[in-house]
């Protein structure tokens, strides 16, 4: 049955042009054209639903691609690029080439802003290319009396460009029937969504989402966000480079007025309507918007006309629900948003557990203590290739400060190969700040930081993941919307190496490296007891398995040295025990260096090999465990004298 | 005071509570003590109208809860501290505090409140103009606890309030915790530290998979091998 479905929907739209053409329907033009929204909804899939970039302006793309191929393919008018009349075959490549170059420039200065700064830069963008357009069709410059270009006309201004070459195929009429169009429009849109669905499934694919859920504990997991994020404009701009360039072909004409804002609209309304970053969900509301649009409005019209003239109600005859459109547009989405608010087919937040049957299964374990493989193979081979000795992380007079506030003043702290230190001190000491300027996210105001004899400061968070640092957060940061075996994946990015191009075209070699990665994360998973849970969502998960979780994603990066924060925070004794023997495994098995905050002292006692702490931002001590427990200014500043009570002796409820 | 009958509550499909009845007398700390996932937040959720339960019911003072919006729940006199602190990030200190007493009826007896929740934390008496979102892990839970503090509740519900607290300050919190319980404010305390939960607890119940599997005083819990065994990490 599950084999039936495509099929018969490939024979449905391989037959539906000659049906349509028995019958004397004359749909297929109105639906070819839908079919090219729908190609731009898919495009603008990429930046929106994948990597959770908000464009508003996307239909510049569509008018960047239709006009490459206007300008290239156009007999008529005068400037020198016009009247080669190249080859539609040719122009349909230099427009998606155009289109992703463009996509790359609005996409670097949205570089840095997020969320609605960058829906208005892009809403800028929109608004300049049509203006653009239309302005440039009667260009004029005039230097004190000498006028070196009088009148040229780029764009055909308000009138577009008219005609446009159509393609040519020895023997396929695409002068006189829209078959032909039907057809081509088909395969480039077979071919979009066969590239997009292994885009999505690819490393760049999880990048995106990653981006999407959480752009700085992606940055820290070895993803590069201002990569990751232009090849979103630059790929979500090529597909809309087709298809404009396929519109100016079929329509024959270009306007600017094709290409305004509401088009961005409605391309948008169509991606969140079937569910942003579903790929059925997308061709789903592109489906509806424009049957809504080209067929049941203009339907509905001639019906109420025709109700209007038999009852004899004068009204209802001038009516022209197609005015109304944006009226349905809006009043439709307002629905969904209400209704559903992850689109029509997107993944639903929480899975579905067979009905309301009473289903055992469904609920997690009672405190079963995870119960943890050994360390995979794999990790214990990388490790061993590993050659360092003396100190890994060294970092020397290291201050930061946040306006007034002195977070780190003079820092000095080493961490040997192989070993566990301990950071502790009380609230607001400085030990995440810490954390933060080691790993890339916060730049120090002064001092050295150097990592395997290379200094660290400046580069960026991923760059530093890259060398074999990776880390923890003290509030979770998972990314909430993948499968944890997604999430552990992220973390071998910086692992992988497949390309663009490869992730679409899938060689031999990326699809071994695929099925490695997919080895190896499920290994990590086995070694923290999350085994039988990779395609949960990672936001589904209960707290301290959520914890495991960030550790193995942080291992998935090959750290030499991993910065672990409060990571038994949340836990109880059982979890607690078992994630310190954890991280005492790794530190024998692998030989990784540790650095470890955490406010659990039997944990920090336990297993670190020397412990500093910090207040207000200053190293106040440093010292072996039994030393540290001794020192009057940590026991003061932190441990209290409860704690000395709690370690003598465990006195029971009052 | 809080009557949690046969409550049944659900995650999409995913029974979280099955079957959970416990019930909180004026004046007495109950902790909840379970593994992580066994349901206690969720119980924590449901009293604030954040869940719907399918079946059973909650009732404080004789009240139903579960057919009352959370807003009303809390004028009610109920307040929570949550767990992950949730505060404002981008209010300060001081205006994170104020919001904690925005269904106050009693508008004199804020400040006196500012001013105990500043003496209980001096942090954030010199953090006060900070954002909340600035605040380090350890005083964003001061802040949330405080917060909770200020709308001066009949109930308080404490989610894990000594999370992310350096050693001293959990000695601090639970200090506190008895404190205002000896004030009058009854509460209802969920914690992974399960041996100061019971040190400062009257009673407590153990909840795995949604349901309530023992409940006791806490030195007769203390006692008992489930929880030395599972909770206190006793060999």
């Amino acid at each position: 049955m599950k084999r039936l479905g495509p099929a018969a929907l490939v024979v449905a739209l391989l037959a539906y042009p000659f049906v349509d053409r028995a019958v004397g329907l004359h749909t297929v033009h109105a639906v070819s054209d839908g079919m090219i929204y729908m190609l731009l909804a898919l495009g603008l899939n990429i930046v929106v639903g994948y990597a959770g970039l908000l464009d508003l302006g996307y239909a510049a793309f569509f008018a960047i691609g239709a006009y490459a191929m206007g300008l290239l393919n156009s007999p008529v008018l005068g400037s020198p690029l016009y009247g080669h009349a190249w080859s539609f075959w040719v122009c349909i490549w230099i427009a998606a080439a155009v289109s992703a170059l463009l996509g790359l420039v609005i996409g670097a200065p949205t570089l840095r802003v997020r969320g609605d700064y960058l829906a208005i830069i892009t809403l800028g963008f929109g608004e300049i290319i049509p203006v653009a357009i239309r302005n440039l069709g009667d260009v004029t410059i005039e230097i004190g009396g000498w006028r070196p270009i009088e009148r040229l006309n780029l764009t055909g201004g308000e009138n577009g460009v008219n005609p446009v070459g159509r393609p040519y195929l020895p023997g396929v009429p695409f002068e006189t029937d829209p078959m032909p169009w039907y057809f081509l429009i088909l395969v480039i849109g077979a071919l979009s969504i066969w590239a997009m669905s292994r885009l999505r499934d690819s490393r760049l694919g999880r990048a995106w989402m990653a981006i999407r859920e959480d752009e700085t504990a992606a940055d820290c997991t070895g993803v590069n966000p201002i990569s990751t994020k232009l090849l979103a404009f630059a790929l979500g701009a090529s597909f809309s480079g087709f298809a404009g360039s396929v519109y100016a072909a079929k329509l024959q004409a270009i306007t600017p007025g094709a290409f305004e804002f509401q088009v961005s609209i409605m391309l948008l309304c169509m991606v969140v309507l079937g569910g942003a970053g579903s790929l059925r969900g997308v061709v789903l509301g592109a489906m509806l918007i424009t049957i809504f649009d080209r067929v049941i409005l203009s339907q509905t019209t001639f019906l109420v006309r025709a109700i209007g003239r038999a009852t004899g109600v004068s009204a209802l005859t001038a009516v022209d629900l197609t005015l109304w459109r944006w009226f349905f547009f809006g009043l439709g989405l307002v629905l969904v948003m209400l209704l559903r608010p992850q689109g029509l087919a997107g993944r639903r937040v929480r899975p579905v557990a067979g009905g309301d049957a009473d289903d055992e299964t469904a609920v997690p374990e009672p405190s079963a203590p995870p119960r943890l493989a050994a360390v995979p193979e794999w990790l214990r081979t990388r490790a061993a290739g590993v050659d360092a000795s003396g100190a890994v992380l060294e970092v020397r007079g290291v201050t930061k400060s946040f306006g007034g506030v002195v977070a780190l003043n003079q820092v000095d702290l080493a961490v040997p190969r192989g070993a566990i230190i301990g950071l502790i001190g009380p609230n607001g000491a400085g030990k995440t700040t810490f954390f933060n300027v080691v790993t890339g996210l916060v730049r120090p105001d002064a001092g050295h930081i150097t990592f395997g004899g290379g200094s660290l400061v400046g580069l960026r968070p991923n760059a530093i993941v890259a060398r074999g640092i990776a880390r923890t957060f003290q509030s979770i940061r998972l990314f909430a919307h993948m499968s944890v075996l997604d999430n552990v994946l992220v973390g071998e990015h910086c692992r992988l190496e497949s390309s663009v191009a490869g992730a679409v075209v899938r060689p031999p070699s990326v699809v071994a490296e695929e099925r490695r990665a997919r080895e190896r994360a499920r290994s990590l998973l086995a070694f923290v007891g999350l085994a039988d849970k990779e395609e949960d969502l990672a936001r589904n998960l209960p707290y301290g398995d959520q914890r495991r979780l960030e550790i193995a994603r942080a291992l998935a990066t090959e750290p030499r040295l991993l910065l672990l924060d409060e990571p038994t925070a949340g836990m109880n004794p059982r979890e607690t025990e078992a994630l310190t023997e954890l991280i005492g495994l790794l530190r024998r098995e692998l030989t990784l260096s540790i650095l470890l905050i955490e406010h659990d002292m039997e944990v920090v006692m336990g297993i670190s090999d020397r412990i500093s702490v910090l207040d207000y931002g200053t190293r106040i001590a440093e010292g072996t465990p039994a030393e540290i427990q001794r020192h009057p200014r940590v026991i003061e500043a932190y441990l209290g004298t409860g704690y000395e009570a709690e370690a003598a002796g465990r006195s029971g409820p009052r | 005071m809080l009557e949690l009958a046969d409550v049944h509550a659900y995650y999409g499909n995913i029974r979280a509570l099955r079957g959970l009845s416990l019930s909180v007398e004026r004046g007495e700390i109950v902790t909840l003590i379970g593994a992580n996932g066994a349901g206690k937040t969720t119980t924590l959720r449901t009293i604030l109208g954040l869940i719907r339960p399918r079946r059973g019911h909650v009732s404080f003072n004789g009240q139903r809860l579960d057919t009352l919006g959370t807003d009303r729940i809390v004028r009610l006199g109920i307040a929570q501290s949550p767990e992950g602190r949730h505060i404002f990030p981008r209010m300060t200190v001081l205006e994170n505090l104020e919001l904690g007493a925005f269904a106050r009826p009693d508008r004199d007896g804020i400040a006196p409140d500012l001013e105990r929740v500043f003496s209980l934390f001096p942090r954030l008496r010199e953090r006060i103009a900070q954002k909340g979102g600035t605040l380090s892990g350890g005083e964003q839970q001061m802040l949330a606890i405080s917060r909770a503090l200020m709308a001066r509740p009949g109930l308080l519900l404490l989610d894990e309030p000594s999370m992310g607290l350096s050693p001293i300050l959990v000695d601090t919190i639970f200090r506190i915790i008895e404190d205002i319980n000896r004030q009058g404010t009854t509460i209802l305390l969920v914690e992974q530290n399960a041996r100061m939960a019971l040190r400062v607890a009257h009673r407590g119940y153990v909840i795995q998979t949604g349901r309530v599997v023992m409940h006791d005083t806490s030195a007769a819990l203390w006692r008992s091998d489930l929880v030395r065994k599972t909770y206190l990490g006793e060999k």
